[in-house]
């Protein structure tokens, strides 16, 4: 007998980038079939980037994790055994009860992901906390913890100030070490939009992007020199008084220090430093100032740096200087890379916040979190992701939980990585494949994957939507809150016995004072989500930041001079080129995801090394080369592609297969996210020669 | 009903190929293909559904033919896989099926369009380089934009000569 397929549409968050884009997974009886463009709005007005028309394509892998595994090989060789769910669960919270009575909880790490929902976020710091260890953090670190770092010293909150909407009614928009146009397709519905109306495009990027292609100004700087450009581009401003004095008045403080610091970065002096020339940088600093509206958007280009929280702030200064924060058609926008690192920063997966940015190192801010999770205390700020991984290295940090994140692949330096996960005694990787890192673990959750469970995510813009249940996962996969409820129980911690992620949201609704009035019953009937701060039911939530005040003590946002320094690792004889990181528009991250998609890895099937011209005939390589990019870490082969849109001295590589064997380790001392953008290297021919 | 057109503005296209991945997803392969200029600009290119069709001339077997929206179709049925619409075609459009030895190429889909919905490649298009709609509308709409952009334009040169 054939019964009639059920088909359904429902709606999700995509699985990728920040952006927040909504679309339709069409399921046919509980199996992902294909996807379908979202007809409700949305910020991305049912549009879609190539990695978002392929975002079922990793659902239904044969290699999907369909059952726990316990390791029987030598770590790394990929070697399991499958195992049952009781069985899995029992091992974990065994070995972590052991570890924790032997070595103090605060031998134990804990990795979330800027993938999972808010709810699974809240439940994984929640559980290594109560737990008793203060390691908790998550990617974030590695993407944008300079942005929050820098944000919050200037502004008071590290979030993107306004909606995208805003930039719709802009005048001049200044890209700064961002390429949206390969990292955020959708983004660039805005820019060009805006551009339409009569908005000026400045883009800050030692390649000549695709982004850059449609910029009135490109400043190609040479990597590792924002601050100097800012700098100088704010003494052009103060020197010729295009800035905003009734803003700086009314609303900042520190003006005349900024001023005084600003007036050593002549253009003249930011030219020798930064490359670009000093007519430009005037050019640019006046078209910026004299807009009267203006966005400045950044990304990685800016933030990976040992510098990146000063550059962060330069940037901010630069606003504030201007006027363009707080109103229409203005702000700050750190883009980000994954569908919910705002949410997971919100939701305290960080080492320095507890849920709603309450500081983990203020003693009476640990007393309240506590107190509503009915404990007596929590755990001290413990070690950030690189800072884990060090001492996984030297043997203080004994056992990982690691949640859908692939540290291996994603964080720099992987043969030191690589080190300190085999020192280990005792690793789990939750994820939704068998993962570069999982190969090091000694048991393996298997994860429900976007679509396959439901939850709230928050984009970059504050925006927090709610992503429904499309499809059932494979085999055995369960949706990562169910996982980590079930360890939480069996580890014997209180207050994990939820039924459903809205229950868990109505506990984050009560913890978390920003996402107060974001109840789920609310989130599901809008389709375009709710931004926060939200404080009450009613409240129509938050688009834009710092109308009427900073979120700083005094309500007052702070001008803070920062000096150019350079970057840790500078070209030499022997690495006589700068080597910098990108990504291409059709891969994702470590491509766990996106790898394996046949209709992505066709077009986007392998590495590369973008060359300038000039340093091709002088290394003596050609265009389809092999070569081996080599640095103090570690040597990479990858193909040449000989290109003028790269500076001469500069090389890129789009890290997705695994560039970061090359990568510098160096942390910002702030913040300490990795100098992934600047490191020194040479090329070799493959064979010799 | 006047004839619809999918409309490419080389100024919006920003290479993504999201267009391509879509009609792969929805037509089983892509029949849509971005072309880059390199380091200059990129350039998506899909069959232009002609109104005076050198394909559909040539045609031996009267395989191809248009539908009510203009749309060039191709009838697996009635090709015998000649591929005298691939030597007239002069934008090199119709492929060749290895598999069922015929020949193949975009319907713009026609799927899609029965049930009130645009094209793969048009839907997802993040910037809009893609347009569809009636010739009627979307050819005035396009000298509507321009001609905007220009009045823009001409009053940034006035606003700088009048300081």
């Amino acid at each position: 007998m054939r019964s009639v397929s059920e088909v359904r549409l429902t709606p999700v968050i995509c699985p990728f980038c920040g952006f927040g884009c909504k679309l339709y997974v069409r399921s046919i009886d509980g199996v992902p079939a294909g996807i379908e463009f979202y007809d409700k709005g949305g910020v991305n007005e049912g549009k879609l980037c190539p990695k978002g028309v392929a975002a079922v394509d990793f659902l239904r892998h044969p290699e999907r994790l369909r059952k726990p595994l316990r390791r029987v090989g030598e770590r790394g060789e990929g070697r399991f055994k499958e195992i049952s769910w009781s069985e899995a669960i029992k091992e974990v919270a065994t070995r972590l009860k052991e570890i924790k009575k032997v070595f103090g909880a605060e031998s134990v790490g804990f990795l979330s992901s800027a993938r999972c929902t808010n709810e699974e976020n809240y439940l994984m710091q929640k559980l290594a906390r109560l737990y008793g260890s203060g390691n908790i953090d998550h990617c974030a670190r590695l993407c944008h913890s300079a942005t929050v770092a820098g944000l919050i010293k200037c502004l008071g909150a590290g979030a993107q100030s306004s909606p995208f909407t805003d930039i719709l009614k802009t005048r001049v928009i200044l890209v700064w070490g961002y390429n949206p146009a390969e990292t955020h397709p959708l983004l660039m519905r805005y820019v060009l939009k805006a551009k339409d109306l009569g908005a000026k495009l400045i883009v800050v990027d030692p390649r000549r992007t695709r982004t850059a292609r449609f910029a009135d100004i490109h400043l190609q700087i040479r990597p590792g020199t924002d601050i100097a450009l800012a700098n100088a581009m704010m003494n052009v401003i103060i020197s010729n008084d295009l800035y905003d004095r009734d803003f700086i008045v009314r609303r900042t403080e520190g003006f005349e220090e900024l001023k005084k610091l600003v007036m050593k970065y002549t253009p003249k002096y930011a030219e020798e430093v930064t490359g670009v020339t000093a007519a430009l940088i005037d050019e640019a600093a006046r078209t910026f100032a004299s807009a009267g509206r203006g966005v400045i958007m950044w990304a990685m280009g800016l933030t990976q740096h040992t510098v990146g929280t000063y550059n962060v702030v330069a940037l901010a200064d630069l606003a504030l200087l201007c006027g363009y924060v707080g109103r229409e058609g203005c702000g700050v926008y750190p883009m980000r890379g994954q569908n919910n690192v705002q949410g997971a920063c919100d939701m305290g997966a960080l080492v320095e916040f507890l849920p709603g940015y309450r500081p983990a190192a203020a003693e009476e801010k640990r007393k309240e979190v506590a107190k509503l999770w009915g404990v007596d205390e929590l755990p001290e700020p413990g070690l950030t992701v690189v800072e884990m991984v060090n001492e996984a290295g030297s043997g203080r940090i004994k056992a990982m939980y690691i949640m859908g994140e692939n540290p291996v692949v994603s964080d720099p330096n992987t043969s030191h990585v690589i080190k300190a996960l085999n020192n280990l005694e005792f690793l789990v990787v939750q994820d939704i494949f068998l993962t570069e890192t999982a190969a090091y673990a000694d048991i393996v959750l298997p994860a429900a994957a976007y679509a396959e469970k439901e939850g709230s995510l928050t984009s970059s813009e504050r925006r927090v939507q709610w992503s429904f249940k499309a499809a059932e996962p494979p085999g055995e996969a369960r949706p990562d809150w169910v996982i980590l409820s079930s360890v939480a129980r069996e580890l014997g911690l209180k207050g994990f016995n939820y039924s459903s992620p809205e229950d868990i949201l109505r506990e984050i609704n009560a913890v978390v004072p920003q996402y107060r009035g974001i109840t789920p019953e609310r989130l599901k009937s809008s389709p375009e989500g709710v931004f926060w701060p939200c404080p009450s039911e009613g409240h129509p939530g938050t688009m834009r930041l710092y109308e009427e005040r900073f979120l700083t003590c005094n309500g007052k946002a702070k001008l803070v001079g920062v000096e150019h320094r350079e970057p840790a690792e500078k070209p030499d004889r022997e690495y006589p080129l700068i080597l910098t990181t990108v990504r291409v528009v059709g891969q994702y991250h470590t491509l766990t995801m996106t790898g394996r998609s046949l209709s992505l890895v066709r077009r986007w099937p392998e590495p590369y090394v973008e060359v300038n011209p000039e340093d091709a005939r002088r290394y003596g390589v050609s265009d389809g080369d092999e070569v081996y990019v080599v640095t103090r870490r570690g040597r990479y082969k990858c193909k040449v592609k000989v290109t003028s849109s790269i500076r001469e001295g500069v090389v890129a590589i789009p890290w997705h297969w695994g560039a970061n064997i090359l990568t510098i380790d160096a942390l910002d001392p702030t913040c300490k996210i990795p100098e992934y953008k600047v490191c020194a290297c040479r090329i070799e021919r493959v064979g010799g020669g | 009903m006047g004839k619809k057109i999918i409309l490419i503005d080389l100024s919006r296209c920003i290479g993504c190929r999201a267009c391509e991945v879509a009609c792969e997803k929805f037509n089983g392969a892509s029949k849509i293909t971005v072309f880059e200029l390199e380091d200059v600009l990129t350039m998506p290119l899909n069959c232009r559904h002609c109104e005076k069709a050198p394909c559909i001339s040539i045609c031996p077997t009267d395989a191809l033919y248009t539908d009510e929206d203009g749309a060039v179709l191709l009838s697996p049925l009635k090709c015998i896989g000649c591929m005298m619409c691939a030597i007239v075609c002069p934008f090199g459009i119709p492929e060749f099926d290895e598999l069922n030895k015929v020949m193949m190429k975009c319907d713009l889909c026609r799927d899609r369009r029965a049930m009130g919905l645009l094209p793969a490649c048009v839907a997802t298009c993040p910037t809009d380089a893609l347009v569809y709609g009636d010739v009627n509308e979307v050819l005035p709409r396009k000298r509507e934009y321009v001609a905007q952009k220009a009045i823009i334009l001409s009053k940034e040169v006035g606003d700088v000569l009048l300081k």
